[in-house]
Parts: structure tokens; sequence; C-alpha cells
């Protein structure tokens, strides 16, 4: 009996450590492999991410003991996909428990290659992101690959064509990254999914061991080689094309780009995915917004209704998670609106540098419900989605001004044909 | 039928003239004596001497009324119901001294029994009621 409580009193400093909306990182990680080499070939970047705290889970794809929940309760806060030929997953685990699995608010990281399976692409697809449909096509590019010591067939490619987020990339200039595997396309009207490794415009997606009979589907800087998408509920998922580039081999090896004289000792592979798993497990890009406040100009509390022509002030504290601790956000682009079926007032919040943000305006000469909105929505950073009623109402009957300037002539007139009625009585009375 | 010319109009102008100036001057002679006048009103003794005072204050109620609805032309109609009562009690009073000088005139048959000091009496309270709804309307 005793030894029961002291096992629970054990796994309660675990239930603290996982994720929860106070510290958004990721804390147990999920690692399936197709097999347990992977695990001793990319070993740098799984230490990587031990040293920033995660607790990585080791599992082949097929294990039959893997599951993501247990009776309603995700085991894991985020899944790592390094198994691109794997047919089914063994346990619990398939393509539909991997999308409830995102859909929940977790972070997931696929990397397929160029023996991709179905269900990998078929992951893919279903997070927004199409794969060449040629089971044997590789990204080949025949003047942007990679200067090696062997004549290869040009699908080992250097790329330096990144996306312009200091907030996903971090803001130190990362070299060019050695990929080979596929690519992949997004939608373009698709507004969730960024591009952030494209190919260069000489690229093309093609098998690279049988010659080309028909133009390839896939070209040019439309061929994404890896991609991120942010879900909705804030989730992050990074799709790579090819699971060599995580690979230590990749991390160590110097990069030179064909047709360009410089030869970099180290390519941009580690730092490019150790930055960019930060953005993906939340560490890096997370915002909170807390503390709502309204008030009238000169009051503290806030009321439960304004009047037309008031003066207010709204303020809202925004936070960004480091890793460790919420430190202030600071940005110029916080914007507030006051609306009703369309914004009748938008300001820009000016902020003080420590996450305050607040502006103050005129309430509108219109009666109404309103909604103080704030929809923030920046490249790399989660959207922030605020809203908080509150009525207007007109003026009150004795809230009018009580005498109208434009009106003057018309009270002088009034007034002045009592004064010529008196004078007249006066004279008619008094005159012989 | 006779085509209108000039002349009649003249004639008519002529006819209204005459009338007007054989009309009991009741009311023509002012309080003060002229010669306490400045020189700044010599303009005005013609009017005073010529114009019965209630006629001068007809003409002041219209004037008036005219000077607030050019106003209201300029400026537009805002606050109608200032508007309103202002014209009204130029209107009203203007009205009310006309029906005065109606029943005070002698030569008029109509109210050849009604004596000059009820009329006066009718109008003062008469004008008191139209000033209380001014200043209720007025806003």
């Amino acid at each position: 009996m005793s030894k029961l409580i002291l096992l629970f009193l054990a796994l309660i400093p675990l239930l603290c450590s996982s994720f929860s909306p106070e510290t958004p990182s990721d804390r147990r990680v999920l690692v399936l492999l197709d097999d347990f080499a992977v695990k001793s070939s990319h070993s740098l970047f799984f230490n990587s991410l031990k040293s920033r705290g995660f607790d990585l889970h080791f599992h082949l794809a097929d294990d039959p003991k893997i599951a993501l929940q247990r009776y309603g309760q995700y085991l894991y806060d985020a899944l790592i996909l390094f198994s691109p030929t794997i047919e089914r997953f063994g346990g619990s685990v398939d393509a539909a428990s991997i999308l409830d699995f995102v859909d929940s608010g977790h972070d997931l990281i696929v990397a397929a290659d160029s023996n991709a399976s179905d269900l990998i692409r078929e992951i893919a697809t279903e997070c927004g992101v199409d794969f060449d449909e040629d089971p044997a096509a590789m990204v080949v590019d025949h003047s942007g690959y990679a200067v090696s010591a062997t004549e290869g067939d040009h699908t080992l490619i250097a790329s330096d064509d990144f996306i312009k987020s200091d907030v996903i990339l971090g803001s130190k200039k990362i070299e060019a990254i050695l990929f080979q595997g596929i690519g992949h396309s997004l939608n373009p009207t698709n507004s969730l999914v960024l591009k952030v490794l494209s190919a260069s415009p000489s690229a093309f997606s093609a098998n690279p061991k049988s010659k080309v009979t028909s133009p390839p589907s896939l070209t040019g800087s439309s061929i994404s080689l890896v991609s991120v998408i942010q879900a909705r509920n804030n989730a992050r998922i990074l799709i790579s094309g090819s699971l060599s580039m995580f690979s230590n081999r990749f991390f160590r090896s110097g990069v030179q780009k064909a047709g360009s004289p410089t030869k970099h000792e180290k390519s941009g592979n580690e730092q490019f995915l150790n930055e960019l798993s930060k953005w993906v497990f939340h560490e890096r890009g997370h915002l909170k917004a807390v503390n709502v406040q309204h008030h009238k100009v000169g009051e503290a509390n806030e009321p439960a209704i304004y009047r037309i022509i008031d003066n207010l002030e709204y303020s809202v504290e925004i936070y960004e998670w480091s890793g460790t601790s919420w430190e202030p956000y600071v940005a110029d682009d916080v914007q507030v609106q006051f609306y009703m079926m369309s914004p009748y007032v938008l300001k820009t919040l000016s902020t003080d540098g420590k996450g305050h943000y607040f502006t103050s305006f005129k309430v509108p000469d219109v009666y109404g419900v309103f909604q103080f909105k704030v929809e923030y929505e920046k490249l790399g950073y989660t959207s922030l989605s605020l809203s908080k009623q509150i009525p207007v109402r007109p003026f009150r009957h004795n809230e009018y001004e009580r005498f109208i300037p434009a009106a003057y002539p018309y009270y002088g007139a009034a007034f002045s044909m009592m004064a010529g009625f008196f004078i007249f009585t006066a004279v008619h009375l008094y005159n012989k | 039928m006779a085509r209108s010319s000039s002349k009649d109009a003249q004639d008519l102008f002529r006819a209204l003239w005459s009338a007007y100036a054989a009309t009991p001057a009741n009311l023509k002679v002012p309080l003060f004596p002229l010669s306490k006048l400045n020189s700044a009103l010599f303009f005005l003794t013609p009017l005073l001497l010529f114009f019965q005072i209630i006629d001068l204050y007809v003409l002041y109620a219209v004037c008036t009324a005219l000077i607030q609805v050019v106003y209201m032309a300029l400026v537009g109609s805002f606050p109608f119901n200032s508007f309103l009562s202002g014209i009204l009690s130029c209107v009203g009073t203007a009205v009310l001294a006309v029906c005065l000088r109606i029943q005070v005139n002698k030569e008029n048959k109509e109210f050849k029994d009604l004596a000059p000091e009820r009329a006066f009496a009718d109008f003062v309270l008469c004008n008191l009621v139209l000033h209380l709804v001014i200043m209720n309307f007025l806003g």
C-alpha cells in the first residue's frame, strides 16, 4: 500500500512537466523510425533536441506497442516521423490518429525520402502538401547541385532559397542546405502552408534513372523542399522531402553550389534544422495575449456600457514564449478594431516595450453592440484572436447640449419679439 | 377684358397711398420731441412722422421673419424646431398687431361696438399665450 502511494507521488512531477498553455514548449516526443540505424546516423539532430530539454522516445514504426493516446489522454506532446518507407504503423497509430493528434494542438515533423510510402504521402496531403505522384521521382537540379567528390546524378542539391522570416529561421545567416529527396508543391490558395526552403528555378522533379520523356509536373521554384504548416489551432507541422537532410553526414559535410566558387566548410543543415525545430516545437513565435482592459478616459473600472462620443482607452498585454519563460512581445503592427458588422474604428496599438499595448479613441456616433477585436496574424507567429463585446447607448435626454449655437438667431428673434411687444404696449398705452 | 397697363398700377398705388394717409393718426405722433433726436436718427423722422407706430411694429416683425428665413437658407435647417419657433413668434406678433389695428380703427364698421380697451386686452393676452408657446417650442 505504501509502495503504491510512493509510486503515485513519484508520478506527480511527471504530470506537471507535460504540455500546457502555461508552458507551451513540448516535452515528450515520440520518434518513429524505420530502423534503429537512423537513431545513430542522425544522432546530432537528436542530441540537439535532447540538449534543449526534450524527452525523446524512440520506437520502430511498426512496433505493435506504440500508441499516441491512452484512455483519451495523449501520451506525447509531439511526433517525429522519420520512417518514410512505412506502409502501416504498428499499434494504434494510423493516419487518422496522427491527424487527430495534430488537430488537438500537437506538433509533427514528417520526413519523406525517395522511397516514401503511400501512407506518408497521404499524411502529407492531409496536411496540405502534395508530393510528386511519381513514386520514383526525385528532385534533380543540373545547375544548382552540390559539388561532391563523386560524379552523381545531380539529385544532391544545394539550396539557399529560404523564406524571409526571422522568427522561423532565426536572425543569423544560414549557408546553403544539402538536400537529396523528393519535392512537393503547395496549393497557392492555402494560407496556412509556408515554403521554408524552395528549389532553384532550374530544378525539376523526375526519375533520375530513366530518360525524361514528358515534361515534369513539378518544376522550378514552385517545388518546395521543406514546408511548414501552422494550423488554425496553432499546431505546427514540418514536412521535409529528405530524411538524409537530417543526417550526421550532411550536417558535417561542406557544401559548394555548382557554379559558385565559394566552398563552405559546413553546410547550413544543422543550423537550419535547429532553428526550424525551435520554431516547430513552439520555442519561438508563440504568443499569448492576456489582460484585456478597457475603460473610459479618466476612470479605472470597466463600465458595462459606453455612450456614443465617449473617449475610451483599450489595453492588452502580449507575451512571447522564449522556450523557458514568457518575454514581452514587441511589435508595431498590432491593431484593435471597434467592430459591429464592419470595423468603425481601426487603430494600431502603441507599446511601452514591456508587452503592454494600449490606445485610446472616441466611440463612434453609432449605437449598438460592438466588439473590441484584435485579429493578429503575422508570418510565423501564432494567430491571436481576441474579442470582447460591449454595448454603446445613445444620449440620455438630459445629455444633449442645452443651447445649440446654430439656433442663436432664432433665440434672438423670439426674445426680440417679446421685447418689441413690451415696448409697443408701453407706447400704445401712454400715447395720447 | 381690358388689359392692365402701368398707368393702372400707378393709379392703384396712388389710391392706396392717399387712403393710408387719410386714416386717423392715433398712433402717429412719436413719444419724444423731434428736436431732441441727434443727427444720426434724422433719416428715421419721416418714417416716424408718416407711418403709424403699429405699422412699424408689423414691419419689424416681418423683417425679422425674413432675416430668419435667409439665415436658414444659408446654414440649413438643423434645429428645425427652433427655426419654426422663431418664425412663428414673428408671424404671430405681426398677425396680432394687425388684428389690434383693425379693431382699434374707428372707421371700421364691423367693430363699432368693440371698445378699444377690450381690443388691447385681447391683444395682450394673445401675445402672452403666443410667447408661452414660443418659449416651449424653442428648445
